[in-house]
């Protein structure tokens, strides 16, 4: 491995894992002057092509307190079938299987290459996938035409034995009976009163005394009466009627008058989904899957009247005070998340609407669960259409690439300590001695309950160094961890995915440039970015600001090199030297700005970044600008407004969009026919690669992002120009001499200013 | 081979609504075939935008003409992939008619198969969807692809490729949901039920030619099941 860039990269790959320091300061003190924690993004089920599952269970340490699992770091003694446990120390004996082992016959589990290994239980009963549609009717009939056709289009994506259900609602909840013989029936429930789980139970006869009466079809044996309640069938056996039945679905036949909302009951709808589940499937995979048009308008969960001259809430109403649904509501979706992560469920939310529709209130739906969050305008929208598909999709192995119910658990050796983690999870409060009193994220516990994920689904883990400061580097030489996510697979198997990892410790006084080299800022960033969410979601804005920059400052103090109180002098390393870009456009993202946003949008946007991986959290701090021209192949170009010239088309990716621009002249010699003659198809085929390489991107992501064709002077050039570090505005454009790019009318403040700041900061002895 | 095409997205709907691809393009797009674009270029330290090194070369004037090819170095465009349409493939103009009789016969002769293995009212479900089929067919409510691609999936009903006749009927459902959502079912559950009879004759046939195999092919885990 020749460097740390590659030792990096191949981490990521093989154990889906990126730390923030890849070598560890050894003591508490020294840790904490490095300012950015020692941290790592962990993606727990990594696609891994090259790891077929093992198909027996893991062995574990003895002692009750560790219970880490047997891995390539545990010294074995051959000979008496003994092996230490690189946790705890404790001496281990073989289970009797294992009496076959020598050093030229080794399990899996103990080869180095299988520091991450998947493990596959044979134990325990297997239960089908659960999909429960949650539909709003209060659609227009188009939008619902649309969503009726993606949901029977679900029913040739979904796994044949998965079990079903579907509950409409509009003004009423609607929990439809599915049978395959018969008249469709169903039970109406009002959707301005909140039931109790008993409550919902008992009167959609779910409770043991009143099981579903079976008796009109005694022919059907029912080997497992529990698996088959009549709201929720396998869809082979129910595809006929369910396609049947949503493509009569109707829009809410209550009228809506003129100046009013729909009534729209979705938080009880919600409340019932849950409450069915957790009747019927406790603890077994199961998505419930909200689709809605619009904001709740009735019942709890409620997030604004159905009077129209009242607009929903907005940041300002917020800011002010003045938003009289948001507490309520957002306690309500709260209590139902909780609950649901509680089952081991997830929610997904589809919200397809041109103005708000409550995702503000209902985040917590999602981000609790490990579920969706997909926002669009209409459900007759590609964007709408092909992220649906999408969730459906399938790995190379021909399995869905979702997981269910895992839990995921961290043990490190004894001078870590666990201090959070920030993902879509919920604590599941295992205390013990590795977890620490200092809380990052979600904290005070080694144990999380991720109730739905996929091979990216990414969580940001922190840890606290807590060696002393004179004590001597510990024993080894080497920090362990081991992250132990067990879950459902989509072949309804349980699995344990183990990945066990070390790093050297080195002490930072004599040894700060091999701390300094073995730096991941990428992985820094997205990490420091991740806390900077986390607390944006409970302080205000400005607070999150200021406690980045200071962040930004002490790092640069710490690792920059300079003469005091001379800026000129300052410079980083390598390995430090984009950290601060990536705060740059950090603080004007849609992640801690939101200013422009709605907050439905922030939430949405919010919800993506702590979510995914590293390169798509990048993606979504510092976009992307490629440019194509006739000077050479594609390139890379700075984020910058000199980027853009006139003979150039850029490609941006900014995760949520990915934006076409012609530059000037391009845009003349397109509107003048150049591509259409055959002395110009050179010019054909550069307009034409920005177009194929868009359509690659577009091809993968998920969600689907929106899509910009635009040229310069266009009203949608904006996408670029926002997002575009403003070197050149109306302020300096002559101070350039020369003009080359376009100038951007803005005051904010340019990477150029930001780094002046910076530098004088950094190097001045007051601060 | 399924139907590879990009149509645009509904701007009408959505604002900015990307292209919709595919089944078949969505299914192959699993290997990424080319680098991914994650490139960046570091900003100088000082903030300051470096003066990119093609800057030299004089941009040509914004009245001038675009390079012609013959001169031009020619940008080596990254995609290769520009072979898709960007709008739905219409498919030749010079091909035989695709018959109603050749797609439905087969269907009710696998459905007539059905009968008496398979519940009556799964059976009349599925007939009643043959019948709509055959009304749209015949009422020209079904595009030309649409009919194409179930002469194939007839085919591949016909030499027991149950494997490949689903595969045809999800890229339907996907890419036409519109037109064949309402007998498409009826499809799929035909198909479903021909491939358990099958598998279950199968299992019999091998279970009488060779009893003493059984022990050994089934693993451990299968039989608990």
């Amino acid at each position: 491995m020749a460097t740390y860039l590659e030792f990096i990269q191949q981490n990521e790959e093989q154990d889906g894992v990126r730390f923030s320091w890849n070598v560890w300061p050894s003591s508490r003190l020294e840790a904490t002057r490095m300012v950015v924690p020692l941290a790592c993004l962990l993606t727990p089920l990594k696609e891994r092509l090259d790891l077929p599952p093992v198909q027996y269970e893991p062995v574990l340490c003895s002692r009750p307190t560790c219970k880490a699992i047997l891995n390539p770091l545990c010294q074995v003694d051959y000979r008496a079938k003994l092996w230490a446990c690189n946790f705890c120390f404790q001496r281990n004996q073989f289970p009797p299987a294992y009496t076959g082992i020598s050093e030229v016959n080794q399990p899996a589990e103990l080869m180095p290459h299988f520091s991450t290994i998947e493990y596959v239980i044979q134990r325990g009963a297997q239960s089908p996938l659960i999909f429960l549609y949650v539909v709003d009717t209060c659609l227009e009939e188009d939008d619902l035409q649309a969503l009726k056709e993606s949901l029977q289009m679900s029913l040739s994506l979904l796994p044949p034995d998965a079990l079903v259900g579907l509950i409409t609602f509009g003004r009423m909840v609607q929990v439809h009976e599915l049978s395959c013989e018969g008249i469709a029936k169903s039970y109406v429930f009002r959707g301005t009163k909140d039931l109790t789980a008993k409550q919902i139970q008992d009167m959609l006869g779910l409770t043991k005394g009143a099981m579903p009466m079976q008796q009109a079809s005694p022919a059907q044996p029912q080997e497992h009466p529990f698996i088959s309640s009549r709201f929720l069938q396998p869809v082979h056996k129910i595809d006929m009627n369910l396609t049947d039945l949503l493509g009569e679905l109707q829009r809410d036949p209550w009228p809506v008058t003129q100046g009013k909302r729909p009534l729209r009951s979705t938080g009880v709808a919600l409340s019932i989904a849950v409450g069915l589940l957790e009747g019927t499937f406790p603890n077994t995979g199961a998505r419930i899957m909200l689709f809605t048009g619009g904001p709740p308008t009735q019942g709890p969960g409620m997030v604004v009247g159905d009077e129209l001259k009242t607009p929903i809430r907005s940041w300002h109403d917020i800011e002010k005070d003045n938003a009289r649904f948001v507490k309520k509501a957002t306690k309500h979706y709260e209590m139902l998340a909780n609950r649901t992560a509680a089952n081991g469920h997830c929610i997904d939310i589809y919200a397809c609407a041109l103005d708000q529709s409550g995702l503000l209130e209902m985040k917590c739906c999602t981000n609790l669960t490990g579920g969706h969050m997909v926002m669009g305008d209409s459900f007759n929208t590609s964007l709408f259409k092909q992220t649906f598909q999408r969730i459906f999709s399938k790995d190379f192995n021909g399995n869905f690439r979702m997981g269910f119910g895992a839990t995921l658990e961290v043990k490190t050796s004894r001078e870590l300590k666990i201090a959070g983690a920030i993902g879509p999870c919920v604590s599941l409060n295992v205390k013990g001695p590795c977890v620490s009193e200092n809380e990052l994220g979600v904290g005070g516990t080694s144990q999380w309950k991720i109730c739905g994920l996929d091979p990216t689904s990414t969580f940001g883990i922190y840890f606290e160094v807590v060696n002393q400061h004179n004590a001597p580097i510990p024993q080894g030489g080497r920090g362990a961890i081991q992250f132990v996510t067990q879950y459902q697979h989509s072949s309804t198997q349980r699995r344990i995915r183990v990945t066990t990892i070390a790093r050297n410790w080195a002490d930072a006084q004599s040894q700060l440039q091999h701390i300094e080299a073995a730096f991941d800022q990428e992985a820094a960033a997205v990490l420091m970015a991740r806390l900077g969410v986390f607390r944006a979601e409970s302080e205000e804005g400005p607070d999150v600001l200021r406690w980045l920059d200071r962040q930004l400052i002490r790092l640069c103090q710490k690792f920059g090199q300079y003469n005091k109180e001379d800026p000129t002098s300052f410079r980083l390393s390598d390995s430090f030297s984009l950290y601060p870009q990536f705060m740059f456009h950090l603080r004007r993202s849609p992640f801690l700005q939101v200013f422009n946003n709605s907050p439905d949008e922030s939430s949405y946007y919010r919800h993506h970044f702590a979510r995914q991986d590293l390169t798509q959290s990048l993606i979504m701090i510092q976009p992307i600008l490629y440019s194509y021209s006739f000077h050479g192949p594609p390139e890379p170009v700075l984020l910058d407004s000199s980027s853009i010239l006139t003979d150039r088309i850029l490609l941006m990716d900014t995760f949520f969009q990915i934006v076409i621009y012609l530059g000037e002249t391009i845009a003349q010699w397109r509107k003048a026919g150049y591509q259409d003659m055959p002395e110009y198809e050179n010019f054909k085929h550069l307009l034409q690669a920005p177009l194929d390489d868009a359509q690659e991107i577009l091809q993968a992501r998920f969600p689907m992002p929106r899509y910009i064709n635009t040229e310069h002077g266009g009203s949608q050039a904006r996408f670029l120009l926002s997002k575009v570090n403003p070197s050149q505005t109306h302020n300096n454009l002559y101070a350039w001499g020369q003009e080359t790019g376009a100038p951007i009318l803005t005051d904010d403040v340019s990477l150029q200013v930001f780094m002046d700041h910076l530098k004088k900061l950094a190097v001045s002895s007051s601060c | 081979m399924a139907e590879l095409y990009v149509k645009p997205g509904n701007k009408e709907r959505g604002w900015n609504d990307p292209p919709q691809f595919s089944y078949g393009l969505q299914t192959q797009a699993v290997g990424s075939k080319r680098t991914p674009l994650t490139k960046r270029v570091a900003a100088s330290q000082d903030g300051s935008p470096r003066v990119p090194a093609s800057e030299t070369t004089p941009g040509p004037p914004a009245t001038g003409l675009p390079p012609p090819s013959n001169k031009a170095p020619r940008p080596p465009p990254k995609g290769s992939c520009s072979t898709y349409s960007v709008e739905p493939t219409s498919s030749p103009v010079i091909e035989s008619e695709t018959l109603l009789e050749d797609v439905l016969r087969p269907l009710e002769q696998a459905l007539e198969d059905c009968r008496g293995k398979v519940r009556k009212q799964v059976c009349d479900d599925i007939s009643r969807r043959l019948a709509l089929l055959q009304e749209q067919w015949a009422g020209g409510k079904l595009s030309m692809p649409v009919k194409k691609r179930m002469a194939l999936l007839v085919q591949e009903l016909l030499s027991h490729q149950w494997d490949a006749a689903d595969d045809i009927h999800r890229s339907l459902m996907v890419d036409h949901v519109t037109e064949v959502s309402q007998w498409m079912v009826g499809i799929k559950r035909l198909i479903a039920e021909k491939k358990t009879l099958s598998s279950e004759e199968e299992a019999t046939e091998e279970k009488s030619a060779a009893t003493t195999e059984e022990s050994q092919t089934v693993p451990g885990f299968l039989g608990a099941l």
